[in-house]
């Protein structure tokens, strides 16, 4: 007779674009839970694990920061083309966040700015291994189809939890007071 | 003695192969670095790329000033109270000329204390500890926290709860685990109230308990293979951080001092208020990220290295008994030299763990931190520097502020900028003792990643693509509506 | 003294005083209708549309028997006088929807960055979006680039985060009588003024203590110097959501 099949663990794959890694952080703070939860899922590429990219079967896709330059884009289609839901998680993702409060300036000024050396002129790193900088942060929507989206900045372990094992149980993940913040 | 840039730039790039490891994980935030190698697997080039770039120091000119320390702390979420902090620090000057009531540092202490906690905690354990408990090229799919939790479940355990516990310190303190709000432009917003002090000290004994056995553990591994150990990315360099004015550890507050790769002084209780003299921040091509370097001492002998392996050796002391204990058997070991082997910044993290652990029980125990006398005042300044060592090493924040109180000037240094330079000769020793002629193998490129791992970079933010960058990005949404684009010319120049 | 009239709101039975409006008889009644240009102590707007309820909505059959809602009209239902027997529905999901996608659509076209604005935890925007459940802003953000007013010695304009609510407009005229405020412009190009000579906050004649300097619902209007004072955790918002206690919005009876 054979041995009922083990139920297969989700596949989980996060990154963070022009995020803090606040959202990973809160990640983390759901404590001993995550003891709990890598019983149900496995971490594929992750900045927890060493795996570089996305397996072809990723179930679950969790995505922290939006879209600031040419390697976030590339690393967000990367996500959508391999994971069958993709989540943004916190402000950043789902509006740009702070990092955005740089579109209502020219991006050429502001490498001016940040690179000019007293007495030594200006030089804006351009070494074709550092990735061109898109003209204004966007958010992760703007740019793929985006499954469901978790405020916050970040949002809380709790929130985190919640949501994830919302997901996990088939329900449509809700919030509600005390756990939706969008600070 | 070897050049201070050797391997930093091939004479002929085009000839040679190239291998990239990107992201490099386990680590905070992404960075890229880039091998060049002939044909015989002789490495030419390597380089820690650091792909982020944000620009915040330049939209933070025109906010109000009092917004800066919450908005700043976005830079990472991973020791975002450094930022919260340093930014305070800068707007003490402004405000008030830099003084604060003893409820205030004592609050902003703690605070500091228990993000030093929980970031060198999930520094060891979370990202660390699989390359020191299976090998540097063990199993790339048990290589993580979840393997080290199935391998050695208490091992895992005690590092979760560690982290957890700082991170309710700085819940309590600033309201939030990350990116809370608790310290304002000349003080709080808050103190403890008794269930508060209670909470988190019931727990504390265990901490320090817990914080000694991490020190045990990263001590053993140590002293199990000196010859790995103590030689591991080695990088001889000048060692600099804040010391207190009897030349104590401090992660707060304190003057600057730097020792030279032999342990002599360079300079003591120098005041930070001249960081940008004292220090120059050099720009290189390949990299968002800047190089500074000592002024004085010029580009190529001027940079140095900070965070753990900085601070111990470069401190007199340390004011906790038994991370005291574990700085004295730190330093024996090195014997009349200090370390510089990069492993050594594992352990002494451990020993700033513990330091942490001890430094927030005396704090809680201390009645000032349920005190009602929240913020000071005092004469209205343009210009504020708030310096702090962050879990990383030494963190500057420079403002100056209009008389319609918006902000007009802000320069960051943060602690991982301050290590570009060592991170890069690490990584290049590395390459050079490992890869040197070898069939490059996933195991061989994590031993890079190792190395740069022992820095705890911060480097938080965007990275990936293979091959070279395209010199024109057009962005579309879902319907292939251009909604950006950019392009760069062969100098380097950015259009639309 | 005649019969007390009555209306329903969502199949409840609310009384209310002859003149006045739907959200003032429901909010006296401790019905929470969402809302962000209406304010007790001014007159109506009905401009920010987040009170709409739906009136009088019918269920006819058809001739093959089955039942079928024909949508009764929209109403601003701060504008919207209540009357006697009236149907009123407000918590129903086309209307939850439609509020949604304004607060959305607010979301969206002005720079709200919630995780830096002094504001969080008390705006009233962001109070409402909780309310509602807004997970997400579903249009393009619109970045908008407007300027930082910080002319005046104790007052900021951050005209970024602006919602053309009028309530400063109102306040400023109603109560402050200075007319400090005002609206210029249309559509795109609608925004926020000050009735001074140069334009700037700094030129008009306000105090910090005028009601308009302190009834912004959003992070527009701030004063100077003061920000984060009120820890994580214990804000308004934190504490209870926007429609706890929907009374708090009810006009203050005059003493008799």
């Amino acid at each position: 007779m054979n041995a009922p099949l083990p139920k297969r663990k989700l596949k989980v794959a996060t990154t963070s674009l022009a995020g803090c890694f606040g959202c990973h952080m809160s990640f983390l703070d759901i404590d001993e839970r995550i003891l709990d939860l890598v019983e149900l899922v496995e971490f594929d590429r992750s900045p927890i694990t060493d795996i570089k990219h996305c397996s072809p079967d990723c179930d679950l896709g969790i995505i922290e920061g939006g879209v600031c330059n040419a390697e976030n884009v590339h690393v967000l289609h990367e996500f959508r083309k391999n994971c069958k839901i993709l989540i943004a998680m916190g402000a950043c993702a789902i509006n740009g966040g702070l990092p955005a409060q740089r579109n209502s300036l020219d991006i050429r000024d502001i490498l001016a700015a940040v690179y000019a050396q007293p007495g030594r002129g200006v030089h804006i790193p351009n070494d074709p291994e550092i990735p061109l900088l898109l003209n204004e942060v966007h958010p992760l929507h703007e740019v793929v189809k985006i499954d469901y989206f978790l405020p916050g900045c970040p949002p809380s372990g709790d929130a985190i939890w919640k949501f994830l094992t919302d997901l996990l149980a088939g329900r449509t993940p809700t919030l509600g007071h005390g756990l939706i913040h969008y600070d | 003695m070897r050049h201070q840039f050797e391997l930093e730039t091939a004479k002929t790039p085009e000839a040679l192969k190239r291998i990239v490891i990107e992201p490099v994980s386990r680590v905070e935030g992404h960075g890229k670095v880039t091998i060049l190698l002939d044909d015989n697997n002789q490495v030419h080039q390597v380089r820690l790329h650091i792909v982020e770039f944000r620009g915040f120091e330049k939209f933070i000119e025109g906010r109000p000033y009092w917004e800066v320390p919450v908005l700043v702390q976005r830079l990472c979420g991973i020791c975002p109270v450094s930022h919260h902090l340093a930014a305070s620090k800068a707007m003490d000057m402004i405000v008030n000329g830099g003084i604060l009531t003893p409820t205030a540092e004592k609050i902003r202490r703690l605070m500091h204390y228990g993000q030093m906690l929980q970031s060198h905690a999930l520094h060891f354990f979370h990202l660390s500890s699989p390359d020191l408990l299976f090998g540097f090229d063990s199993d790339v799919a048990k290589r993580n926290i979840v393997g080290v939790a199935a391998a050695n479940p208490d091992v895992a355990k005690m590092g979760v709860l560690l982290r957890k516990f700082g991170q309710e310190v700085i819940r309590v303190t600033s309201g939030k685990r990350v990116h809370g709000t608790g310290s304002v432009p000349g003080g709080v917003n808050k103190s403890l109230t008794a269930e508060e002090r209670d909470y988190l000290l019931k727990d504390s004994d265990q901490m320090i308990a817990w914080s000694r056995d991490a020190v045990r553990i990263i001590k053993g591994l140590h002293r199990s293979n000196p010859a790995l150990y103590d030689a591991f990315g080695a990088v001889p360099s000048t060692m600099m951080s804040l010391v207190d004015d009897k030349g104590a550890l401090d992660f707060y507050h304190g003057a600057l001092r730097a020792r030279d790769k032999d342990g002599e002084v360079i300079f003591d209780q120098v005041s930070y208020q001249g960081y940008n003299t004292l220090l120059t921040e050099g720009v290189k091509s390949w990299s968002y990220m800047k190089f500074p370097y000592i002024t004085t001492l010029g580009e190529e002998k001027g940079w140095y290295k900070v965070g753990p392996l900085a601070r111990i050796q470069n401190c007199d002391s340390i004011p906790t008994p038994q991370a005291e204990e574990e700085r004295v058997e730190f330093v024996a070991h090195g014997g009349a030299k200090p370390m510089h082997g990069s492993l050594g910044f594992h352990w002494a993290r451990m020993i700033e763990m513990l330091c942490a652990a001890e430094t927030i029980k005396d704090l809680l125990l201390d009645p000032d931190i349920m005190g009602a006398d929240l913020m000071a005042e005092g004469p209205r300044r343009g210009e504020g520097i708030g310096v702090i060592e962050a879990p990383r090493g030494t963190l500057f924040h420079h403002y100056r502020v209009d008389d319609n109180d918006l902000v007009t000037y802000a320069n960051l240094i943060v602690s991982t900028t301050n290590n570009n330079t060592a991170m890069n000769v690490a990584v290049r020793d590395v390459a050079k003792n490992y890869l040197q002629g070898h069939e490059i193998t996933e195991g061989l490129l994590n031993h890079i990643e190792v190395a740069i791992r022992c820095f705890d970079p911060c480097l938080s933010c965007a990275t990936h693509a293979l091959g070279k960058m395209p010199l024109e990005v057009t962005l579309v949404d879902a319907t292939g509506a251009e909604i950006d684009r950019m392009t760069k010319d062969s100098e380097g120049r950015i259009g639309k | 003294m005649s019969d007390p009239k009555t209306f329903f709101l969502d199949e409840e039975e609310i009384p209310f005083e002859e003149g006045q409006t739907i959200i003032q008889a429901a909010l006296t009644a401790g019905k929470y209708i969402p809302h962000l240009c209406y304010h007790p102590e001014f007159k109506p707007h009905g401009s920010c549309k987040l009170c709409t309820v739906r009136i009088d909505s019918r269920t006819v059959t058809t001739e093959d028997g089955q039942s079928v809602k024909i949508p009764g009209r929209a109403a601003a239902s701060c504008t919207t006088p209540a009357q006697a027997g009236q149907h009123v529905e407000s918590e129903v999901p086309e209307i939850l929807d439609l509020r949604r996608t304004l607060v959305q659509m607010l979301l969206v076209e002005g720079n709200h960055y919630c995780p830096s604005c002094e504001k969080s935890g008390k705006c009233l925007l962001q109070g409402l979006a909780y309310d509602l459940g807004v997970m997400d802003p579903h249009f393009p953000q619109y970045f908008s680039k407007r300027e930082v007013d910080a002319s005046h010695p104790d007052i900021l304009l951050d005209l970024n985060r602006c919602i053309l609510c009028e309530l400063c407009v109102r306040a400023s005229a109603e109560v402050d009588k200075k007319n400090v405020f005002a609206i210029s412009g249309r559509g795109n190009t609608k925004h926020l003024i000050c009735n001074s000579e140069s334009g700037e906050l700094g030129d008009t004649n306000l105090a910090a203590t005028d009601k308009a300097a302190n009834v912004c619902p959003v992070g527009v209007i701030l004063h100077k110097r003061h920000g984060f004072e009120v820890p994580y955790g214990q804000r308004r918002f934190d504490k209870a959501p926007i429609s706890d206690n929907p009374v708090q919005y009810a006009p203050v009876k005059e003493q008799v």
